[in-house]
C-alpha cells in the first residue's frame, strides 16, 4: 500500500482540518443557517490508502477504472454527420403493429437514408411467448413493437433489409429475453433461405432474464430452465455465430426497478457471474464467450452524477476484478467490462412535467457521462411524453453531444476525476457497498436462488418505495413536480407528431390475427406436431441443446406460442412475487 | 385454477401506525381494503408498489398482486378478499380494453359498490372513455399518495 501524502503531511493536514471546521467552517454554517450534509469538503485524509496502480491504472488496461478503451471513439453516426436528415431515427428502438408496419415503417427511414439494421421493438406478447390470437393478448397486439408469431413474420420484417442491406451487411438488435433463442432460431433459418452463412451474421439479442424476474417482467418459466434455454443459445452461439452477442447484462432496468447505485452493481455483476459461471459449466473457454456478454450500462435515473460517475469507475474496476481472480480469465481483454462506458442518461431520470426541464437533466448527465468514459449521448427531453421524439428534441440533442465534444471539450481527458479525494473515496464507498451485496447474493447460492427467493425483486420495491417517499413528502427535490410550482412558473407546451400511422396501430391486431390464421391453413402441421414432441422430449433432458430443435421447429413455421406451450409442459411457468 | 396469492411482506418499510388511524378507517371502524392489481401483459409495477407500500403507511390494508393478472383473476380476488377499493395499473396501452373489463366482471360479481381507481401512463384523451366505463378516476404518473388516499376516504366515507 503506497501512500501519497507522509503521516506526517496528514496529521499536519489533520489539525489543520479541526481547526478549519471549528473556525472558518462553524462561523459560515452559523452564518448561512446552512447545514453539513450541504456542504462537504474532501481531503487527502479521506483517501489515505489510495494506491493508483492497483485502484485506477490506465485507460484501456485492467482494473479498467480509466475506462475501456485508451482513447475516445468518435460520435455517433448522427452527431458525425450532419448531411442526414433529423426525421431519420436510426439506431432508436422501433417497430409495432403487424410485420408488414413495421418493414413499411424499416422501408420509410431507408428513402430518407438509413442505412443500419433495425433496432427491434416487440410486442408484448410476442415478448411473452403468446400468439396474437390467444385471448390473453387481448388488446396488446402491436402496442410495445411489432407482433411475431412465426419464422413468416421476421422474414416479413427483413423483406426492408435486403441487397446492400443483407443479414451480412446489418447488425440487428432486439430488445427480446425470455423467447430469444426462439427469435435466433428464426434468424438463422431466415440466413439460411438467403445462402448467408451463420458465421457472418451480427447482432445483439437483449436476453438478459434474470433481470426480467428482477426488473422487467417479460418471463415466461421459471429461473432454472429459463437459464438452461440461455445457456443452449450461448453454447450455440458460440460454436455457429461467433459474431452475435450472447446478451446485453442490463442495468437500467435494475436502477428504473428502484436500486440505488451500489444495489444496481452489486445486483447487475451477480447476474453477470452467474452468466459467466453457466458458460464456464457447458464447457466453454471463458477468453472466447465473454467477449460476447456486453454490458448496457446506461441507468441514469437520477441527476445526482457524482454518485453515477463514482458507480461507473467501480463497476469497471469491480467486474475486472471478478473476471481475474473469480474466473481467472487469462486475456487482459476478457477482464474489460464490454459496453460500461459512462453513466447513460435513462427516461426514468426525466419527468413530464415543464418536459422542456429535461434537456437540462440530459444534459448534465451527458456531462457526467464524458467525464465517466461515456460518449455524451443523451436522451430526448419528450422521452416522458408519448411515444417518439420531436425534431426539436433530436436536433437539441444532437447538438447537445457536439457541444460537449467539440466546444467544451469533456471528452479530451480520459477519467478526469481519477485522483480527486472525494471522487476516489465516494468510488470506495460505492464499491464497498457493492461487494456487500455480492457476498449477500453469494451466501443464498448465486444470483439464480436470490432471484428465486425474491431477493433482488424486494431490494427494488424498498429501494422504489423510498425514492418515492422522499419525492412525495418534498425531502427529494424535482424541479417543476414537488417544488418551484407556482402560479407563475411557465409550462410551455410541446408540438408533437407520433412516430407510427394511427390507422395502423388501430387495426394490427385484427390484421396479426389474420395474418396467423393464414399461415397456420397453409403450413404442413403435421410435421410440426412431430418437431414440438421431439423438443418437448429433448428439454426433459437438461444436457440436451435445445437450439438445433429450435431451428428445425421453426422453419416449419411452428408458432411462438406453440414452441412455448411445449417449453412450458416441461419447464412449467412462473408467477412473480407480489406485496 | 388455484389462485395462489403469495404476500410478501416488507417488513422494513412498514411502520406502526400511527396514532391518528381513527380518521383513516371506514365508519363501522374497519380499516379500508385496497386491492391493488396489474391486469394485462405489463411488467412495469415500480408505481404499484410504490403505491402498495404508501396507501399501507396510510393505514389501509392493501394487497398487491404483482403482474400479469387476468380481469376474470382479478375480480375474483376482489371477491375473496372483500376489498373496498380495486386499483388497477397498465403502462402497456390495453387500459381502454382491460379496465372496463375488470368493471364489467366486478358487476357481474356483485361488487358495483366497489371503488374502482385506474394509473399508469394512461394518456389524458382515453381519460373520459374510462371514467365513462365505471373509473371513478384515473392517477397518471406524478399522482401523489396523499391524493389517492385522500380521494379513496372521500369516496368511501
Amino acid at each position: 500500500m503506497t501512500e501519497i501524502f507522509s503521516q506526517e503531511k496528514l496529521k499536519d493536514i489533520e489539525e489543520k482540518r479541526r481547526e478549519w471546521e471549528k473556525g472558518t467552517y462553524q462561523a459560515a454554517l452559523d452564518r448561512m443557517h446552512a447545514a453539513r450534509e450541504e456542504n462537504r469538503f474532501y481531503t487527502p485524509l479521506d483517501i489515505k490508502d489510495y494506491d493508483f496502480l492497483e485502484k485506477e491504472g490506465f485507460p484501456g488496461q485492467y482494473p479498467f477504472t480509466a475506462g475501456e478503451y485508451a482513447a475516445k471513439s468518435p460520435g455517433s453516426p448522427e452527431i458525425e454527420d450532419s448531411e442526414r436528415l433529423l426525421t431519420q431515427a436510426t439506431l432508436y428502438y422501433s417497430g409495432y403493429g403487424t410485420p408488414e408496419d413495421t418493414r413499411d415503417y424499416y422501408k420509410q427511414m431507408q428513402a430518407m437514408d438509413q442505412r443500419v439494421g433495425p433496432n427491434l421493438a416487440f410486442d408484448l406478447p410476442t415478448q411473452l411467448g403468446l400468439d396474437s390470437d390467444n385471448p390473453v393478448a387481448l388488446g396488446e397486439i402491436g402496442r410495445t413493437g411489432v407482433a411475431i408469431d412465426s419464422l413468416r413474420d421476421m422474414e416479413v420484417v427483413y423483406e426492408a433489409f435486403v441487397n446492400n442491406l443483407d443479414l451480412d451487411k446489418i447488425a440487428s438488435s432486439w430488445t427480446i429475453n425470455a423467447p430469444a433463442s426462439i427469435i435466433t432460431a428464426m434468424y438463422a433459418v431466415l440466413a439460411k433461405k438467403r445462402g448467408i452463412p451463420l458465421s457472418k451474421l451480427r447482432g445483439t439479442p437483449q436476453n438478459d432474464i434474470l433481470k426480467e424476474y428482477i426488473a422487467r417482467g417479460t418471463y415466461i418459466f421459471p429461473p432454472r430452465p429459463a437459464m438452461r434455454l440461455t445457456r443452449d443459445m450461448m453454447v450455440y452461439l458460440t460454436k455457429h455465430m461467433p459474431l452475435f452477442n450472447i446478451m446485453t447484462i442490463a442495468m437500467s432496468h435494475i436502477q428504473s426497478a428502484g436500486a440505488d447505485s451500489e444495489g444496481l452493481v452489486g445486483i447487475v455483476i451477480s447476474n453477470g457471474i452467474a452468466y459467466v459461471q453457466m458458460g464456464i459449466d457447458a464447457g466453454l473457454d471463458v477468453d472466447v464467450f465473454v467477449k460476447r456478454l456486453p454490458f448496457l450500462t446506461a441507468a441514469c435515473t437520477t441527476v445526482e452524477i457524482y454518485r453515477e460517475i463514482a458507480r461507473a469507475r467501480a463497476f469497471r474496476r469491480m467486474w475486472a476484478k471478478v473476471m481475474k481472480e473469480r474466473f481467472g480469465a487469462k486475456d487482459p481483454r476478457s477482464c474489460m467490462p464490454r459496453g460500461a462506458w459512462g453513466v447513460g442518461v435513462s427516461g426514468s431520470a426525466m419527468v413530464p412535467q415543464r418536459c422542456l426541464n429535461n434537456l437540462t437533466r440530459a444534459v448534465i448527465i451527458g456531462v457526467a457521462d464524458a467525464m465517466a468514459g461515456g460518449r455524451a449521448t443523451m436522451t430526448c427531453y419528450d422521452e416522458p411524453l408519448e411515444l417518439g421524439h420531436s425534431l426539436e428534441a433530436r436536433q437539441l440533442n444532437y447538438d447537445a453531444e457536439r457541444i460537449i465534444r467539440y466546444e467544451a471539450k469533456l471528452l479530451d481527458v480520459m477519467d478526469p476525476w481519477a485522483g480527486s479525494y472525494f471522487m476516489e473515496a465516494l468510488t470506495d464507498e460505492v464499491e464497498a457497498k457493492a461487494w456487500k451485496i455480492i457476498h449477500e447474493i453469494d451466501k443464498m447460492g448465486g444470483a439464480v436462488a436470490a432471484v428465486e427467493a425474491g431477493y433482488q425483486y424486494r431490494v427494488c420495491a424498498r429501494g422504489a418505495y423510498e425514492r418515492h417517499r422522499k419525492i412525495f413528502n418534498g425531502e427529494r427535490i424535482m424541479v417543476g413536480v414537488n417544488r418551484f410550482v407556482g402560479p407563475h412558473e411557465l409550462d410551455v407546451p410541446i408540438n408533437r407528431h407520433h412516430p407510427y400511422d394511427a390507422m395502423r396501430r388501430e387495426n394490427a391486431e385484427e390484421r396479426q390475427i389474420a395474418n396467423l390464421k393464414e399461415l397456420k391453413r397453409n403450413r404442413n402441421n403435421k410435421n410440426i406436431e412431430v418437431n414440438l414432441k421431439r423438443l418437448e422430449e429433448a428439454a426433459r433432458d437438461e444436457t440436451a441443446n435445445l437450439m438445433p430443435l429450435l431451428i428445425e421447429a421453426v422453419e416449419e413455421y411452428a408458432t411462438l406460442g406453440e414452441i412455448c406451450s411445449s417449453l412450458i409442459k416441461v419447464f412449467g411457468t412462473y408467477r412473480g412475487p407480489g406485496l | 385454477m388455484c389462485l395462489r396469492l403469495r404476500l410478501h411482506g416488507i417488513s422494513s418499510a412498514r411502520r406502526p401506525l400511527p396514532d391518528n388511524t381513527m380518521e383513516k378507517q371506514m365508519d363501522n371502524g374497519r380499516r379500508i381494503r385496497v386491492l391493488l392489481a396489474k391486469p394485462g401483459l405489463d411488467g412495469h409495477d415500480v408505481g404499484a408498489k410504490v403505491i402498495a407500500l404508501g396507501l399501507r403507511d396510510a393505514g389501509m390494508e392493501v394487497i398487491y398482486t404483482g403482474i400479469r393478472w387476468t380481469p376474470e383473476e382479478i375480480a375474483e380476488v376482489a371477491l375473496q378478499e372483500s376489498v373496498d377499493v380495486v386499483g388497477l395499473s397498465s403502462l402497456s396501452g390495453a387500459h381502454k380494453k382491460l379496465f372496463p373489463r375488470v368493471v364489467e366482471l366486478l358487476r357481474a360479481k356483485g361488487m358495483s359498490d366497489v371503488l374502482v381507481i385506474g394509473g399508469g401512463n394512461i394518456p389524458e384523451a382515453d381519460i373520459p372513455y374510462l371514467e365513462e366505463k365505471g373509473i371513478r378516476k384515473v392517477f397518471g404518473s406524478g399522482s401523489t399518495i396523499e391524493a389517492i388516499a385522500d380521494f379513496i376516504r372521500q369516496q368511501l366515507i
